[in-house]
Parts: structure tokens; sequence; C-alpha cells
């Protein structure tokens, strides 16, 4: 049996040529600390550090943080209950309830579209999936709170809390139908397809 | 005399089949899959969609496979690169006005335009021209929505009505990428059978209205099972989401009894099972006469008590035709072979005209297993024929009635009015998936019952068919049984009390 000798053994009788390295380090780092401490408390130096939360700190709007829900220009909510996101979502923590649309305009809007935050884990898979820019996930990062907080978002506060100022309208290109289409689901008029009802 | 053969081959593969089968047919048989639109086994020939194109060896042109009769030594091939170009290309021509909604349209996912895109197509969109407008969303029927954009023209639901119900209510109107389907000026569609034309439309041009919006189909789980709806007996698939214990839809399987189609009535026979509709929790009376909502065991040994104390001439059960044979064997066994129980009548609505059929499946007896427990009657030595028990059972003077409660209520207008009727008796209990039976006030006790997607079973039907009911779905409540658990509860607590 052998050993490999990884090291040489430590030189004991010339401890303060070995520590030298350590205690220039060290001296120098501190020295960096205390002057930048000094040049702050004299206010010869702006401090990085915020006071947060008393002073707002503010991401990107790329951050994957709160979802909401964007607009269409005329202030209608964009999604269009297709389940996309729910079917991405790893977390099933998206839950909607189609409905068929009072307008002829729009056929299928979400009656009910809920996110439980406690189960979301912030992928952004719900913004991939979506055909139609309905759902993002924005800058906003504050979501603790207490055992009495609501953590199911609701549609309402999703497309419309405060934070969001009156709703983003989303600069996609809408897929509405075009005013020549003809569509009867709440209309009296029932006949489908005689003459007099196609447009070109 | 024996029927003449053809043989030939399809991917060389040597097929023999009777004379006359086309090529669709033959590799339909024998497991060859040809991606089509127009093509249904139920319906005439069409051969509209050009999209079934298979190559014929010596031929110089593709050929569509479903107007093709095979002939002897004929080699098609079906998987070629060259077959296989002609599919996308032929896609391309049904997308070129198609509105891609598939977003907000119920097929998406079981729609073949999609399937065949990712099978076949994967192409790259040359138009440049924009798409034709057409109108969408019309209520053209009871159950219908119509979208015309989506429309590839395929024919089928047309064929439907002309072939199977004989209404002739659609037409394609107008020409080239103008051709709309559609029905006639001032005319809906209001018969028992236009869901199925929901089913037939290879994409989303038909949607139902019970199923619009409800449900993306790609969470829905289908399992086999028998249509209770009536004594035809169809298959059926049932489409529900187990994890929240609900039922979405009911379609047509293809079987002998009842080809490919279903009636609309039919397709109504998942709602009794969903949690709002159904009887979720027993119903028992406490010593001071307030009823209370109980689980399963406390509702059983309720009723067991009760049949301890009750002198075998004061029980009386009514039966209704709408459970499966194995649970009429395991009662009858229980309270006629074992009790000595004399008194059995059949409860069914009296309004009904067992005799009437509508000529494509739908029959006056909306029972599916009448035949069923006239057997089990016979069995046991009882009056099997038809008759509403309930005026034998006021004069019978029983104490204790047992009832098994019809399983589809909507199909016994007068199932409210029974309930009532039972009341007036001084101990009822009612073995039932019916929600409703709380709300009237003088039923004592009542067990709740699994719904037929949830038990296993047979039913006999008009012409003496087994229909095997399979297991399909977890029952929809923790306390919900069939008839069969129910009795081996009861006969074992009254086997230890004895």
């Amino acid at each position: 049996m052998g050993v490999i000798k990884v090291a040489l053994p430590p030189d004991d009788k010339n401890l303060f040529q070995m520590a030298y390295g350590y205690f220039v380090t060290i001296s120098s780092g501190m020295f960096k600390t205390w002057s930048i401490f000094w040049k702050q408390i004299t206010k010869q130096e702006k401090s990085n550090t915020l006071e947060w939360p008393e002073q707002p700190a503010t991401y990107s709007d790329r951050f994957k943080g709160k979802h909401f829900l964007t607009k269409r220009e005329d202030g209608q909510i964009r999604c269009t209950a297709c389940f996309l996101c729910a079917t991405a979502c790893p977390a099933q923590c998206i839950h909607i309830e189609a409905g068929e649309h009072p307008t002829n305009e729009i056929e299928k809007f979400p009656v009910r579209f809920e996110i439980d935050i406690l189960r979301c884990v912030f992928c952004g898979f719900c913004e991939e999936a979506c055909p139609v820019d309905a759902i993002r996930l924005g800058p906003e990062y504050v979501m603790a709170g207490g055992a009495g907080e609501k953590w199911v978002y609701t549609k309402d506060y999703l497309a419309d809390r405060s934070e969001l100022n009156g709703g983003i309208v989303s600069v996609k290109v809408e897929n509405t139908k075009h005013y020549t289409v003809d569509t009867d689901l709440h209309g009296d008029n029932l006949l489908a397809t005689d003459a007099p009802h196609m447009h070109h | 005399m024996s029927q003449e053969t053809v043989t030939f081959s399809i991917n060389e593969k040597e097929i023999t089949v009777p004379k006359g089968t086309t090529v669709m047919e033959a590799a339909k048989k024998n497991d060859v899959y040809i991606p089509h639109f127009c093509w249904h086994p139920g319906l005439p020939i069409a051969g509209v969609c050009r999209f079934c194109m298979v190559k014929v060896d010596g031929r110089p042109k593709m050929e569509i496979a479903c107007n093709l009769q095979a002939t002897p030594g004929m080699k098609v091939f079906t998987e070629t690169p060259e077959v296989k170009d002609t599919h996308k290309w032929a896609l391309e021509f049904h997308l070129v006005n198609h509105p891609l909604d598939c977003p907000i349209c119920d097929q998406a996912g079981e729609c073949r335009l999609q399937d065949y895109y990712m099978e076949v197509g994967k192409y790259k969109s040359q138009m440049e021209r924009p798409k034709v407008l057409k109108p969408k969303a019309l209520p053209i029927g009871d159950d219908l929505v119509l979208d015309t954009e989506r429309c590839i023209l395929c024919d089928r639901c047309v064929r439907f009505e002309e072939k199977i119900t004989k209404t002739g209510a659609l037409g394609i109107f107008n020409r080239g990428d103008r051709a709309v389907v559609g029905t006639y000026p001032d005319k809906k569609i209001h018969h028992n059978y236009q869901t199925n034309l929901v089913d037939i439309c290879p994409v989303g041009a038909f949607t139902s209205k019970d199923f619009r919006f409800k449900q993306r189909v790609w969470f829905l789980k289908d399992k086999p099972s028998v249509c209770p709806g009536c004594s035809t007996g169809c298959s059926v698939d049932v489409y529900a989401k187990p994890e929240v214990r609900s039922y979405f839809r009911v379609k047509p399987r293809e079987s002998d009894v009842n080809g490919h189609w279903m009636c609309d009535v039919g397709r109504k026979t998942y709602r009794h099972m969903n949690q709002e509709e159904r009887l979720r929790s027993g119903i028992v009376t406490g010593a001071d006469g307030f009823r209370t909502r109980s689980r399963f065991d406390e509702a059983a040994s309720v009723l067991a008590a009760k049949l301890l104390e009750a002198d075998t001439n004061d029980i009386a059960l009514l039966v209704s035709p709408q459970y499966t044979c194995e649970e009429y064997n395991a009662f009858f066994s229980f309270f006629v072979g074992k009790l000595g129980v004399k008194k059995v009548f059949q409860w069914r609505e009296p309004t009904e005209k067992i005799e009437t059929f509508d000529g494509i499946l739908y029959r006056g007896d909306h029972n599916p297993n009448t035949r069923g427990l006239a057997d089990a009657l016979k069995k046991h030595g009882l009056p099997s024929d038809v008759k509403n028990g309930f005026d034998d059972l006021a004069r019978s003077g029983a104490k204790l009635v047992i009832a098994l409660v019809p399983e589809i209520g909507f199909q016994y207008p007068s199932l409210n009015a029974q309930i009532s009727k039972l009341e007036e008796l001084s101990f009822v209990s009612l073995w039932t998936i019916n929600g409703t039976v709380f709300s009237h006030k003088g039923i004592a006790h009542a067990i709740p019952m699994k719904g037929y997607a949830e038990k296993k079973g047979t039913f006999v039907n008009f012409e003496g068919k087994v229909r095997e009911l399979a297991h399909a779905f977890p029952a929809g409540s923790d306390d919900a049984r069939d008839v069969v658990e129910v009795v081996a509860v009861l006969s074992e607590v009254l086997s230890h009390s004895n």
C-alpha cells in the first residue's frame, strides 16, 4: 500500500512568511470598508442601499412577478378563455370558467379567471402559452401577506387592480371579427345562410 | 353460394375482401389508416374532400380511397412520400379560408384539421390574399351553433340530414370559396338527433350548445358505458373530469345496436350524476322527528334496525326498471329469498307509451332494463308483467316501503308527484341518486345511489341483447353505493343481529 502525497506539510518554522498574504489582503479590504463607511457617514458619497419598504424599488417590465390580464382597446378583457394557460400551468393554479359573451363580436370570454397565487411558481408558461397576449407577468413583486389575505386573484383584480392604473391595453393586433361578418347568436334573426345574409 | 372475393395489396400486404369493397373500408378493416374528412362509415360516399388520396400502381394520378373499389391484383400505397405530399397540399387547400380560431373553438383537441396538420401538414401558408369571411355563430338548431367559416364543406351533415333523419334541413349554398353550409330560409333543425351533426363534423363548424365552452376536451376522460335513456341501450362514451367529479357529455360509440348514432335525449343522461343534482348523502330521521343528512353507514344501520323490527308482511318493495340485472338479483335474493317479502311492485311512469318508436333509435319505453327486471321477477316467482304498482302499493297496507327510484329523473314527468304519494306512507326508504328527494319533507330515509357510469353490471335491452356497463368512473360521492353493495351491508348487519 502506498500513500500519495498531494501537498507538502506546512513549514511550522516560518509562520509569519506563510500568513503574510492574509494580513495584506484583510487589511486592504478593511481599509476599503472603513473608507467607504467614512465617506458615507460624512455624506461625501451616496449610499446604494435602499430603505425598503419606505423607499420603493422597481424592477423592469420583463420581471416575472404578479400576473395581470391585458385589455382590448375598448377596455374589454382580452382573454378568450381558451384554457391554454391553464393547460400549460405546471402548478395547476389557473382556474377558468368560459362563457358566451353578450356581444356577438367576442364569442367566448372568461366568466371567471382565477389564479391561486400560493400555488404559482412564476415560471411564465401561461404568458408563453397565451395566443392572444392576454396574460402577462408584471414587475410587481410584493405579494407577502397574512392569513386573512386573499390568495386567489380574481379576474377583476388581475385586470383592474389599482397598481395597473386602469388596465394594460395589449398592442397585439386584435383577432375580432370583421364588421361584415354576420353573427346571430344573440339576435332575433335565425336565418342561417340565405343570400341576403352574405356580404362580400 | 360463397361470396366473391377480391385479393389486392395495400402497402405490399396481401388483403382479401368481398367484391365491391372500397379501398378505404378494406384499409380500415386491416388497421391501415388513410386520412379522410368526408368519408364516414355510417353515411353514403361523397368523395368531396379529396383528402384520402392513395397511389395505385400503374395509374398516372392519385385516386381517392373512399370511392375506389378494390380490383384483383391492385397495388395500393398509402404512405409513400408522393402520397404524403398530396395530403399536405390538399390540407393547405382546406385551410386557405379556415379562420384558425382554435382558441375559442370547442373542437380543438379532437379536430381533424389540427391532427392532420401535425401529421402531414406543417407547411407555412403561402396565401397572400385575405381570407373569405363567412357568417359565424349561427344558432341553426335547438342544440346547434354553426360556424360557416370553420366548415371545410365535407358534406357529412348534409348527407346525415338526407339519409339518417331524412329531414333534409341542410344544404350547401353558393359556389367556390363562397360556398357555405346552412339551413333553408326560415328553417331550423328541431329533431332529436341533431347533436350527431356535432359528432360527425370533422372540424368545429357545428358545436353543441349544451357543451359549448364548458370544458376543453383534452381535460376530459372518456369511458365506455351504456345509455340508460330508453330500452334501446345504445353504446356510449361518457366524458367526465373525475378529479372534480363532474360529467360533461355523452357521445355514441359504434356498436351493432346503435350504429354510429344516438339521440339527444340520451345525451342528457350525464347531468343527474353531477354534484349539484345528485343526492350526495343519506337522509335519516332522528327520534325527535328531525331529518338530517347522514353518512351511508348510519343510513344503512337505521334501515337495518327498521327491517329487524318490521313484520315481513308489512314490508313492500317498489322497483323501477332503471337498475342493472345484478342489482335486481342481489335485491330480490335478499328481500324476497331471505326475508320472504311478498309485496313487490313496479315503479313505472303512468304517462308512458311503451310501444312507440321513432324509427331510428329512441323507444317509448324510457327504461334501459325493463326486460332485465321482468327476468329477475320471474326468477324469484313474482308477477313480471309491466304495470305501474302505485295503486296496488297503496292498497297493500305496507308500513315499510323500500323503493328503487328511477335514476333518470327527467324521463319520469310524474316523478315528483309519485314521490309525494310515497310521503303519505309511514316509513319509506328511497334508494336514489335524485337530489330533489330532500325537498320532500315526508321522506324519512334515503340512501344515495351510484350513477350508471359508476357501476358494473348489465342491462337487457328491448330485443333481449345484453348490454354491459363497465365500471367507468369512481362514484361522485363518498356515500354513494350501488344496490349490490347496500344489500351486502344490510344482510351482514341482519345476520349479526340474529
